[in-house]
């Protein structure tokens, strides 16, 4: 993949916290313009702190970029406040807590902050394409966000995150506590709007079947390392997504955890 | 806590010890000395600050136990203060009773009242814990004025000094070895507590209590036991209050009070007992160094005469100033120069908690 | 008839004061126990307004209600935005140190003497007979009318403007905010503006019908309980919590003992703190219980 397309590059990232714990260590990635990336790791690999390096959100665990940079769009961004972040066109869909409970899914849209210089008619009209884009959302317009179902949850979330016409899209979790025929729906969604909107998306998952399914480009997170990168041809022809990731197990039968943990030691993954 | 270089803990029983190095034994026996012969050589005024220091210091380490330590936020303070000095007061008053009986009948009050303190604590936590202890002391505080108003005694109530062995407390030089006795007392008791199994389960409680719950600690039991300990203290303090201003009035006990005593643990440094000393001894000293400050800078006769305001506004500016650039307290710039002395000729780079 | 009345005005004055903890509770969650300082000195920068302008009510009015809305805005820059990230007990606590300053810088500007800024604004108290007997003065007619408007006017905010739900939003959950890329200090800013202009009306009104000293800031702290009962984070509970305490308060000194008066609120907040700790109206998940 070459330099020059990359909307987003993360060169030799290091995020230690609280002084002394470091958390992810010599992490390089690159999302290029219109792309879906994965980036797949199981719990503790370091995701989250990586999406949370990128927006600027590390500051309230008295974390730090240590070393590394981020870049957007060719400016360098770690260390920034969020908001500074979010009104460069970087919008993220978090975890969990992802929408205002106490707020209706109207408001919930309007208390956004769409990128400078917006009208109130063209913020109105932007909701209006939420609506479009997601139409059980219009049905619950009026419900309290609170009292959203998962899917819809995730739909608000994503719809909000739209809202300040960002360049990339971060979604951290997108399957997580979802039947898969929701996340199946989401997916094409998200399809769709890059197509559309010419969005970039990066897409934190635990779920290699669900990211590899939409993904041109993969990236697998362990111990705070990049450890194995690639199409989603390749990672799933690797042997350990296979066993690891994709839950297939190699030799035809399933694995022990202490079987795992010989694997980890042996580090399979840079032979 | 390693206070001179090449000083390792190696076993427990080290852990426990009060005392540990030859330095600190010096310096202690220097503390000793040097308050031993403070009221010999010091004008009376110096030994009444001090005295009052002492009673202070009573009042702010049993603050500094709950709040510091176990982490509960009382705002009820005053209250308790006022519960120990009214008692005192009543039973001098209607019985005539000694300082034998007042004493001991503050504590038990200051104990109830400290279970009925106690008890929101077991359903609320931080602020709302603050409030209903605040709201506990307006009533307290509206008890003991109902109770001078009805009684007549809407001015206050005189107490006549202590009686010790038939050995009548005037003089502020008895006062203040007296004073200073209670104080290393409590002192004392309190360091021990903290060094107990009672101790540790406080400040697991104060870090967590869900944990310190799930750790199989008691957090109920322990939560209303330092209440109970933390009002009878307090509660002492007051009756010592009573006795050494030889008076008792309500309107003496107001919510000031209370923020009087939350300052002194936060300017001291919470988490800390030495904190609690500094703390009543900033405190209490404070008013008189604004005075004597005052006096001697060329400061226009009509400002002079607003004490009581210029008390007042330097006190919360000091307050902001320090929960805003020094929340560790007195202690933290205490531990801070300490280490730089020991530490020189090397720079202190601060790692995780920092120095001990 | 009367006692409706005076019952009236009264939860006025706490509805108001009340509003001003709610506002900044709810978008911030700290409470201001200087809410009571801050009023009384916004009562005091309209009496050296009136004095100064003493031919032009309208324009010293209009003076000190912006001044009120500046107050809140510059300590919040100056003060409290330290705080932001600290526990929160620290921003109580500081809140209350910067009442202790603001009650002695107070006595030293304007001395503790009773001051009267109706009269350096030139106008009369006069009573006003609203039939079947009832009387009251016209400021206390004024406050009544100004607390309804005040409080219409903070429900359509936050219903209806962006500004007014970003608040809202800021206070369920700030982080969240910040990533959708609103200002939280912005936010912040704005809440202790607008309470300090609500408390400050409330301190306004107060000195306008009976004059002010070094007393009014105890008012706000009786207006304090007025909100737990309501739940700290409801407008709608501060109005309902103003009624109840105001109620019993003007209801107590009529039939018990005038006495008590200083105490009733804080009875009523006793014994709603152990029935239902987070107020009628406020949310549940608010309080950090055991």
């Amino acid at each position: 993949m070459s330099a020059r397309g990359a909307l987003l590059r993360l060169e030799q990232l290091e995020v230690v916290y609280q002084k002394v714990v470091t958390a992810i260590q010599g992490v390089s990635l690159e999302v290029a313009e219109g792309q879906i990336v994965a980036l797949l790791g199981s719990n503790g690999a370091g995701k989250t702190t990586t999406l949370r390096a990128i927006t600027g959100f590390l500051g309230v665990d008295d974390a730090r970029v240590t070393d590394g940079r981020v870049w957007f769009e060719g400016r360098s961004i770690e260390n920034q406040p969020p908001q500074l972040v979010a009104h460069q066109g970087i919008a993220i869909v978090p975890e969990r807590q992802k929408v205002f409970e106490t707020l209706t899914v109207t408001e919930n849209l309007e208390a956004t902050v769409p990128g400078a210089g917006t009208t109130r008619a063209e913020q109105r009209r932007r909701v209006e394409r939420v609506f479009e884009h997601f139409p059980r959302l219009h049905a619950a317009r009026r419900r309290l966000a609170g009292y959203l179902s998962g899917g819809e949850r995730q739909m608000l979330a994503i719809g909000a995150a739209l809202l300040c016409t960002p360049r990339l899209l971060l979604v951290d979790e997108l399957s997580q506590g979802l039947a898969p025929r929701i996340v199946e729906n989401l997916l094409e969604r998200l399809v769709e709007l890059r197509k559309e909107l010419g969005l970039t998306v990066l897409l934190v998952e635990q779920s290699a079947h669900v990211a590899l399914q939409v993904a041109d480009h993969g990236y697998i997170l362990e111990n705070g390392r990049v450890v194995l990168d690639g199409t989603p041809q390749r990672l799933r022809e690797h042997k350990d997504v296979q066993e690891f990731y994709l839950g297939q197990a190699g030799g035809g039968e399933r694995r022990s955890y202490r079987d795992v943990k010989q694997y980890r030691r042996s580090r399979r993954w840079y032979g | 806590m390693a206070y001179a270089s090449g000083y390792f803990k190696t076993d427990y029983a080290m852990e426990l010890r009060l005392i540990e190095t030859r330095w600190q034994k010096v310096s202690a026996a220097v503390l000793v000395l040097a308050l031993g012969v403070f009221p010999l050589i010091s004008p009376q005024v110096a030994i009444g600050i001090a005295n009052q220091v002492f009673i202070a210091i009573v009042g702010a380490a049993a603050l500094m136990l709950l709040t510091g330590y176990a982490g509960q936020i009382s705002l009820g303070h005053a209250g308790l203060l006022a519960a120990g000095a009214l008692t005192t007061g009543v039973l001098f008053k209607e019985l005539g009773a000694t300082f034998w009986v007042t004493l001991p009948a503050s504590a038990v009050v200051g104990g109830l009242l400290g279970l009925v303190f106690g008890l929101p604590s077991l359903r609320l936590k931080g602020l709302y814990l603050a409030i209903t202890t605040l709201a506990l002391h307006f009533v307290v505080a509206f008890v003991g004025g109902e109770y001078e108003t009805r009684r007549g005694f809407s001015t206050g109530i005189l107490i006549s000094p202590p009686a010790i062995g038939g050995f009548a407390l005037q003089e502020q030089q008895h006062w203040y070895y007296v004073l200073l006795a209670i104080a290393v007392a409590a002192m004392l008791f309190c360091i021990n507590l903290l060094r107990t199994r009672t101790g540790r389960a406080l400040m697991a409680i104060r870090d967590h209590d869900i944990v310190a719950e799930s750790l199989g600690i008691p957090v109920r039991r322990y939560k209303l036991l330092i209440f109970v300990v933390s009002s009878t203290m307090t509660s002492v303090a007051g009756c010592l209050l009573a006795y050494y201003r030889g008076f008792v009035s309500i309107e003496a006990f107001s919510l000031y009070l209370t923020i009087d005593y939350v300052a002194m643990v936060i300017i001291g440094g919470l988490g800390s007992m030495l904190g609690a000393v500094l703390g009543a001894l900033f405190v209490i000293t404070f008013p008189y160094v604004i005075e004597g400050l005052l006096r001697v800078l060329p400061i226009p006769a009509g400002i002079a005469n607003e004490m009581f305001a210029i008390n007042y506004a330097a006190f919360g500016l000091v307050m902001i100033l320090f929960l805003v650039f020094e929340p560790l307290g007195l202690v933290g710039i205490w531990r801070r120069v300490r280490n730089y002395f020991l530490l020189w000729p090397y720079r202190q780079t601060a790692v995780g908690g920092g120095g001990g | 008839m009367q006692t409706v009345a005076n019952i009236a005005v009264l939860v006025a004055i706490y509805a108001l004061i009340g509003s001003g903890y709610v506002l900044i509770y709810r978008v911030s969650r700290v409470l201001n126990l200087a809410q009571g300082e801050l009023m009384m000195l916004v009562a005091y920068l309209l009496f050296s307004l009136a004095t100064l302008f003493g031919g032009h009510p309208a324009s010293a009015l209009a003076g000190a209600v912006l001044l009120s809305l500046l107050v809140g805005l510059v300590l919040y820059v100056v003060l409290m935005r330290r705080m932001t990230g600290e526990l929160v007990i620290a921003a109580v606590l500081v809140t209350i140190a910067l009442g202790i300053l603001l009650r002695g810088l107070m006595v030293l500007v304007w001395t503790g003497q009773m001051a009267r800024p109706l009269e350096k604004l030139g106008w009369q108290n006069s009573p006003l007979a609203l039939g079947h007997g009832v009387a009251l003065s016209s400021v206390a007619v004024t406050t009544i009318f100004v607390a309804i408007a005040i409080y219409v006017g903070l429900f359509v905010f936050f219903r209806y403007t962006a500004w007014g739900v970003r608040m809202r939003a800021v206070g369920e959950n700030p982080l969240l905010a910040a990533q959708r890329g609103i200002k939280l200090h912005v936010a912040y800013a704005m809440a202790w503006a607008l309470a300090t202009f609500s408390g400050g009306c409330a301190g306004m009104l107060l000195a306008l019908d009976s004059g002010l000293d070094g007393t009014m800031a105890i008012i706000g702290l009786k207006a304090f309980p007025v909100v737990l009962v309501g739940g700290l984070d409801s407008l709608r509970g501060a109005i309902v919590g103003a009624l109840i305490v105001a109620s019993a308060e003007v209801l107590a000194i009529q039939l018990i003992d005038p006495l008590v008066s200083d105490v009733v609120p804080f009875v009523v907040l006793i014994a709603m703190l152990a029935v239902r700790p987070w107020g009628l109206f406020g949310t549940e998940e608010d309080i950090q219980r055991v």
